[in-house]
């Protein structure tokens, strides 16, 4: 969902250079079997799909997934919670073996990132303020619109979204904001957004799932028209082992055609968001 | 004045001028603020009616009797003694502030729920990474020090560039270089060691420069008649300077601690589960920041409070009181 900054991209790009990939074929695979543990990077702040529940245990979506995905490899997972432009900066040193993390596979990350599967699409929505009069994401035009920083929400306003995978529907930039507000997270330009329509934004752009569940917790906004993007969403592993890649695409696949991911997918949003994005919408 | 004298003349408070001032002042505020349709309204409800229907009379109204309470409030604590003056402006600040917490309709059941866990394992984290760091940090800047002082050029050229890099970068920035750059030289390093190597480092730099002037401050001639004695040097440092530095190094060591208290919140960024992660991270899913935001900001503020008290106590102990 959110983009590695350029300089990150740069600075680990010139890393790489330097340290020739140090990973060689299965060696995050065998770390993982040997010990028994799937270390899993994600989001402790990216509710539905990872949080904190009641509990004070992460959970979520995502959690959901890798756990199965753990489960299927026979080994158990483990979740730890660095920030996110750390997980996109790629060269993990085996610190974790995998993210779920609701990440968009774009081409600058493909550079640090493999991704052996896309399990999930979600529709990218503009919300507005509840008492705002517009009708059409166009009217946007000009206004104050947020979106999280280093997010494909962001690189969609700044009309610089590339997004490589199967399966895509083309899109095209609706909206031309006036004044870009960056947000270290989604909920950060709710937040923001909720104060009133035009008192520090007119709208946002995020991810449906998150502004719905803004919404259901009293959040006086509203989602304006059609989702003006659909992005799939992938596993994403440290690059040069293939056995591994190939191991989780396997897993993956085998989610989706027995139904374990469409469940999931209703089980946390109430649609089912893991078939191809244009068919289900 | 700044200082105990034997001249007395009435509190500031109690010229009328001043009163006049004060009253008029809080007039204009108060009726600029507009507050018909706040609680205080509400109290003036059998004077003006209906407090959102009596418009400019009701809020002229409302003015002058805060501004009225307000003063008569100051000019009353004015007849107090000092310490009884402390006391008073203390715990009315104090409940001013959570009133105003309290108008934010904060769901206190929910922080109940999760105040254990963050004390169990933000607090926690958080001070055992603060301890740890400002003990080496001590280390760090008592070497530190003695190369800044020393006339060998390579150790004070190896201690000034290390003092300057290390203040010169952000915390934040240090977190992520040792976070990110120790790896490409081969040492992988998890998350709360490198949140403890930063700010050992980056606390060590500024301790140096305290330790620094604590030992400069030292008289020369401790200097010399220690050697006379025929003291070596680290006999030196350990039975004269030190201790007569101690005093002038331990206030400004206690600050640093204070400080380091809330600049470890710096090392969530890398995923450790310290208070100002999960202030950030519990409140998130049911969209309750102000709630867990508020409950982290009192606990920082508590223990702060507290390593201000163990402060002046050992301030006390070396008998360098300001008040």
């Amino acid at each position: 969902m959110k983009i590695n900054r350029r300089i990150f991209a740069i600075a680990t790009g010139a890393a790489l250079a330097l340290s020739t990939s140090m990973s060689f074929a299965g060696e995050a695979l065998d770390r993982v079997m040997s010990e028994g543990v799937l270390k899993v990077a994600t989001d402790a702040n990216w509710a539905p799909q990872s949080f904190l529940n009641d509990d004070n245990e992460m959970d979520g979506f995502d959690v959901d997934v890798a756990k199965e995905v753990a489960k299927r490899l026979g080994v158990e997972a483990e979740f730890v919670t660095p920030s996110w432009d750390i997980i996109t900066a790629g060269n993990w040193n085996g610190r974790w073996d995998l993210s779920v993390g609701s990440m968009t596979p774009t081409k600058s990350r493909a550079e640090v990132l493999s991704f052996p599967g896309v399990y999930y699409y979600t529709p990218a929505s503009v919300a507005v303020h509840k008492d705002s009069p517009y009708k059409d994401v166009s009217e946007l035009n000009d206004k104050k619109v947020g979106a999280s920083i280093a997010s494909t929400f962001e690189l969609y306003l700044q009309h610089d979204l590339t997004i490589d995978a199967e399966g895509v529907p083309a899109f095209e930039y609706k909206i031309t904001p006036g004044e870009l507000k960056s947000y270290k997270d989604g909920t950060a330009a709710l937040d923001d957004l909720r104060l009133g329509d035009g008192v520090r934004i007119h709208g946002m752009v995020g991810s449906l799932p998150a502004i719905l569940s803004g919404i259901e917790s009293n959040y006086p906004l509203r989602v304006l028209g059609d989702p003006v993007f659909y992005e799939p969403l992938a596993l994403a592993i440290d690059r040069g082992d293939d056995a591994f890649n190939d191991k989780l695409a396997g897993i993956i696949a085998d989610m989706k055609s027995d139904g374990t991911l469409s469940a999931m997918s209703v089980k946390w949003y109430g649609i089912d968001y893991s078939s191809s994005a244009g068919a289900s919408n | 004045m700044l200082f105990a004298d034997t001249v007395t003349s009435d509190p500031l408070v109690h010229k009328p001028k001043n009163i006049i001032i004060m009253l008029v002042l809080g007039l204009v505020v108060f009726s600029l603020f507009g507050l018909n349709d706040t609680i205080f309204g509400e109290f003036m409800r059998p004077v003006i009616g209906e407090p959102t229907e009596s418009g400019i009379f009701g809020n002229i109204a409302i003015a002058v009797v805060m501004s009225l309470i307000f003063v008569g409030n100051i000019v009353l604590i004015g007849f107090l003694p000092f310490r009884y003056q402390v006391i008073v402006v203390w715990i009315q600040l104090a409940l001013l502030f959570l009133s105003f917490f309290y108008s934010f309709g904060l769901n206190f059941e929910f922080i109940r729920s999760k105040i254990w866990f963050m004390i169990s394992q933000g607090v926690f984290t958080t001070l055992y990474i603060s301890a740890i760091s400002i003990m080496l940090a001590s280390i760090v800047a008592i070497f530190g020090a003695i190369a800044k002082l020393s006339s060998n050029g390579f150790a004070f050229a190896i201690a000034s560039f290390y003092t300057s890099f290390f203040r010169g970068l952000p915390l934040l920035m240090q977190v992520y270089l040792i976070y990110l750059g120790l790896p490409q030289l081969g040492y992988v390093i998890d998350a709360v060691p490198a949140g403890i190597l930063a700010l050992t480092l980056c606390y060590g730099a500024y301790m140096t420069e305290i330790f620094r002037a604590g030992i400069q401050s030292i008289n020369k001639g401790q200097w010399e008649a220690s050697r006379s004695m025929g003291f070596g040097f680290g006999l030196t440092m350990r039975r004269i300077i030190l201790p007569q530095a101690m005093p002038l190094i331990i206030p400004p060591t206690g600050n640093q601690f204070i400080a380091m208290l809330k600049d470890s919140s710096l090392v969530s960024v890398i995923g450790v589960w310290e208070l100002m992660f999960l202030a950030r991270t519990l409140g998130n899913k049911d969209f309750k920041h102000m709630e867990m935001l508020i409950t982290a900001a009192l606990i920082y503020w508590c223990l702060s409070i507290c390593l201000e008290l163990i402060q002046s106590r050992i301030e006390r102990h070396y008998r360098t009181i300001s008040h």
